[in-house]
């Protein structure tokens, strides 16, 4: 049937939706809620059309064409109401960063997104890179919040095994719900409550496994915006690779895609939209191949010890001892993990290079649990290729070869011990179960010196006989040694793998390994099936009762100012007694943290305490924000660096931003009582992010509240109400910027050629904090200047910004990797954080 | 939910309203009606009963449940007091009397006492606006509500109740 779309005319096929057959043209209609897996739905009403003679503006996305429909997709009516559509819908979305002006100076300073608790822009959310919602308003060109948006204080949800969810951010398509009912035949989640207190949840506020969830990972694969989230995969930004290959957990053999960022494996997902995957095949791969534990050099034995050595004295030490146990006196075992190259490089040099009889290939359970007993008598050297001998018949071998992924018994009693490349490290090819070959495609590099396992064994036949043995040049050559075509391969499957459906059919075991042992979130679903809960640590804390005289570094109050942003305020006498406006601490959560500076924001030499302001940023942040109150830190170390010079210097101008607004309140009030006039000058991305409203009223001469989306106070940057203050004519002296790097460059770049001095405050990665080790090197005017002594305030046009930035990110992979663990979070989950911050009082 | 029950009690008898209607997605909302009729209100294991007899998860039976303010999670107390909100009760200061139940009771409107004696709930209107503003304890109405006068009709309840155990 024949349909005209924006004057052109086109052919649909029945039972399309204008949507589709628009898109199947090349023509683009916006559109959010509908997905390709999903049936249509019309939630969201972004993708309206004009269709003559229909009344009103239909959803595209569910709307069937129909012979002769002259339908209109780009009229100015149809982008007006699309874009304030997009607008309400942001009402309930932390939307500020959408609507910054400086948005693509932000995207081109720091392109990746922080990682933080509760995400409260762009900048720092998870799906930054892939959103969605950031396309859709870039496309539609929204550039303002109509009203004050609305922020639900819903606590963020971590105590799920693999999966985060921030309700905060959630936009109500339905993607998840729909995805569930599709995927599951039966929705875990659904919308729950009414009107605005509608969101996605359980039955009776039930955990997820009690819901039923199988944790297949569908909705986060299908969720536009940052509110469901693979905790493992989510800092890892935009993958710089996507394989298409098998999952060899069992021999369902699903197709997968893996994602890799720098050649390390960070997310899989199904390859089908139709079909779920298992909890191992979405959640299981990247944390179990990524494994700290991993065995990443070979090592030989030498005087009972194993020692690191080259893959090439390993080989070579395999061959001598190997030397005297030919015949049936050797033994080869594998399981059907390997790939069939494996097992054709395997058997062929048992049988022609040690010339036995003895090639076995074990065919794990259904759990995946593989074990091999029945050793013939005579098998004195052995090649394994995963830990599936027990270990009580380690002694009956007199040379033992382990070619293996983690450390276990038999790897420690083994004679020479090789890592080698499994999984999605490896190209070549598997049998399903129905025995049907499927392909196998390297999607990451495996870690160390790791080899694929075809690739090991042929270098001991090389050494061995180097005449005889046909040396293979790549995995391509045995593939087509064992006759398989491989034009012929495909991923296609024709239903969902049992264990997407039933959780307890899920694999345990991989090459004589428990997964879970290397994949923290199994041992969460475990848990949960065995009804252990993690504890609730919310309730401890109400009981809480501060002593009269508080133990050092005590925390004595707690309390979250504004999403992710708390203000903590801890007994240290002796740094009270000695503070400075402009000085910081350096605090040890635990004996093991790491040391993380923060700026006195406060304190009281009266009561011996001090007060700071403190951001989830991290690993280390989100150690401090989980100490509850009464409980102590190991160490506070301060006051440090070198104090604010306080005199008269006139007009003096503070901008804060962020953390930065908690770090400025001393230090106004010290200005101001030398005599300065003091301006204010607050930046938050909303408004309700803002906080210390009044504390820095009563600091300062004249107080400024500034958002990005200009829901409190004037709109934009803390600088842009500095440059409407100077265009009123007010003289400022002196310019203080205390805020996240960006804040302070920009505040740096634009003050650039005003002729006024403006100090910032920098804070970069800290060790000792005392000018030893030099980690905090920064360069001011083109001198190095340890921002620990000589800091933390320096001339703002004399910095550079880029080398701040890049110092700060220097560590920023193995920071990613620090959180990067799939455990359910067990701390302050259950509070709700409407009680305890500064929301409440705005009128 | 009142732990003095078990999970059996809770559902006693559920199959024999089941009955009543077909195994199929639009049986949900007479049955949770049906279910809140008999036992008082909807409870978890009421929805799983439900769930597991209609092949619907119980989050998709919550969600229905919950869009509709006539359906209760939790047992109500034996006094269910009515707190009319409606126009003409609004205006004539309602939302002070709400105020003044919230202290007394210490319960948010939808909730019921710890003791189990009182369930507070906002209504949209109680049919005699010329009495506003009214509350309503078990379809008794209580006309031209003050803050005071609330305040001493529940000691009066509870006084009654005092004297009923006392004996």
């Amino acid at each position: 049937m024949n349909v005209v779309i924006d004057g052109k005319t086109v052919e649909g096929r029945a039972g399309e939706t204008i949507l589709e057959c628009a898109l199947r043209y090349g023509i683009s209609i916006p559109h959010l809620c509908t997905h390709p897996a999903l049936p249509p739905f019309g939630a969201c009403r972004i993708c309206i059309v004009e269709v003559e003679g229909m009344r009103g503006y239909p959803t595209s996305c569910s709307t069937p064409i129909a012979e002769g429909m002259v339908i209109r997709t780009q009229t100015e009516a149809l982008r007006l109401l699309r874009r304030n559509i997009l607008g309400l819908m942001m009402l309930e979305h932390p939307s500020a960063c959408l609507v910054c002006e400086r948005r693509d100076l932000c995207d081109k300073y720091r392109p990746k997104s922080e990682k933080v608790g509760a995400t409260t822009g762009c900048h720092t959310c998870n799906n930054k890179e892939v959103c969605e919602v950031r396309e859709l308003s870039a496309d539609l060109g929204l550039a303002e919040i109509m009203v004050a948006p609305n922020y639900h204080y819903k606590p963020i949800e971590r105590s799920e095994p693999f999966i985060d969810r921030d309700l905060n951010l959630c936009i109500l398509c339905g993607r998840c719900v729909r995805i569930c009912k599709l995927h599951q035949g039966k929705s875990v989640i659904d919308f729950v409550h009414r009107s605005s207190q509608t969101h996605i949840g359980q039955a009776f506020g039930k955990n997820l496994h009690e819901a039923g969830c199988t944790f297949c990972g569908s909705c986060i694969d299908v969720c536009p915006t940052g509110t469901l989230s693979d905790r493992y995969a989510k800092w890892f930004g935009r993958p710089d690779r996507i394989t298409e290959t098998t999952c060899i957990y069992c021999d369902e053999a699903c197709a997968l895609a893996i994602y890799a960022v720098n050649n390390k494996p960070v997310m899989a997902k199904g390859l089908y939209d139709k079909w779920p995957v298992c909890v191992l095949g979405h959640f299981a791969i990247p944390e179990f191949l990524n494994s700290p534990q991993r065995l990443r050099t070979a090592q030989i034995r030498v005087n009972k010890v194993l020692r690191p050595v080259t893959t090439e004295e390993a080989t070579q030490r395999c061959a001598e001892l190997l030397k005297n146990h030919m015949g049936k006196n050797f033994a080869f075992v594998c399981d059907t993990s390997s790939t069939l190259e494996d097992r054709h490089v395997f058997k062929k040099f048992t049988q022609e290079v040690m010339q036995s009889p003895y090639y076995f290939e074990i065919v794990p359970d259904r759990k995946g649990y593989a074990r091999f007993t029945n050793i013939p008598e005579e098998v004195k050297a052995v090649i394994t290729t995963g830990s599936f001998v027990p270990q009580e018949l380690r002694d009956k071998f007199e040379v033992v070869i382990s070619l293996d992924i983690f450390p276990s018994e038999w790897t420690k009693t083994a004679d020479v011990v090789c890592p080698v490349a499994v999984f999605a490290e490896v190209s070549g090819t598997v049998l399903d179960k129905d025995n049907q070959i499927r392909p196998l495609i390297k999607a990451c590099n495996p870690p160390g010196e790791a080899m694929p396992e075809w690739f090991v064994v042929q270098q001991i036949a090389k050494i061995f006989s180097p005449d005889k043995w046909k040396e293979y040049q790549a995995v391509e050559e045995i593939t087509y040694e064992l006759g398989i075509n491989t034009a012929k391969l495909n991923l296609d499957r024709e239903t969902a793998p049992p264990a997407s459906q039933n959780l307890k059919e899920r694999r345990e075991w991989f090459k004589g390994h428990k997964i879970e042992d290397y994949v923290s979130g199994l041992v969460a679903v475990r848990n949960f099936e065995e009804g252990q809960d993690h504890e609730e640590k919310a309730e401890v804390r109400l009981e809480v009762k501060i002593p009269e005289n508080p133990l050092p570094f005590m925390v004595l109050s707690r309390r979250e100012l504004v999403p992710n942003t708390y203000e903590f305020v801890i007994h240290a006498p002796a740094i009270a007694k000695k503070a400075l406006p402009g000085q910081f601490v350096i605090v040890m959560v635990d004996e093991n943290s790491e040391r993380i500076p923060y700026t006195l924001s406060d304190w009281d030499e009266r009561k011996g305490t001090i007060t700071l302001v403190i951001q989830e940023k991290g690993l280390s942040s989100r150690k401090m924000i989980s100490v509850n109150e009464g409980e102590c830190l190991a160490h506070v170390v301060g006051p440090l660096g070198t104090a604010f010079e306080i005199k008269h210097y006139g007009t003096v101008a503070i901008l804060g931003g962020c953390y930065g607004i908690g770090a400025v309140v001393r230090l106004s009030r010290a200005l101001r009582e030398q005599g300065n006039k003091v301006i204010m000058i607050s930046e938050a991305r909303s408004h309700y992010m803002t906080y210390y409203k009044k504390e820095l009223t009563a600091v300062s001469n004249q107080f400024i509240q500034t958002t990005i989306d200009a829901s409190s106070g004037e709109k934009g940057h803390a600088i842009d109400a500095l440059k409407r203050l100077l265009q009123t004519g007010e003289k400022i002296d002196l310019i203080v910027a205390v805020g996240c790097p960006f804040m302070m460059m920009i505040t740096a770049e634009e003050t650039r050629n005003m002729g006024i001095k403006a100090l910032c405050a920098l804070n970069p990665i800290m060790l000792d904090g005392t000018g030893m080790c030099g980690a905090c090197r920064i360069s001011v005017g083109g001198e190095t200047k340890f921002a620990c002594v000589d800091g933390p305030f320096f001339d703002a046009h004399l910095v550079d910004w880029d080398e701040v930035r890049d110092r700060r990110e220097a560590y920023s992979t193995e920071e990613i990797q620090a959180v990067s663990y799939t455990m359910p979070s067990t701390t302050l989950e259950g509070e709700h954080r409407h009680h305890h911050c500064s929301c409440m009082e705005r009128g | 939910m009142n732990s003095s029950h078990s999970e059996s009690e809770l559902v006693f008898g559920i199959q024999e309203l089941f009955k009543k209607h077909p195994a199929r997605r639009s049986s949900i909302i007479p049955l949770l009606q049906e279910i809140q009729e008999h036992y008082g209100y909807v409870s978890p294991p009421a929805v799983d009963a439900m769930s597991e007899y209609l092949g619907v998860s119980a989050s998709e039976i919550y969600g229905v449940a919950s869009f509709y303010t006539q359906f209760k999670f939790v047992p109500p107390g034996k006094y269910v007091i009515q707190i009319c909100q409606g126009t003409a009760c609004h205006v004539r200061a309602s939302s002070i009397v709400l105020e003044a139940l919230r202290e007394e009771l210490k319960v948010e409107p939808g909730h019921t006492t710890s003791d189990g004696l009182f369930t507070l709930e906002r209504v949209a209107c109680v049919g005699c606006c010329a009495l506003a503003p009214v509350m309503a304890i078990n379809g008794k109405v209580y006309a031209q509500m003050t803050q005071d006068k609330v305040r001493e009709v529940i000691k009066e309840y509870r006084q009654k109740e005092e004297n009923k155990t006392g004996i």
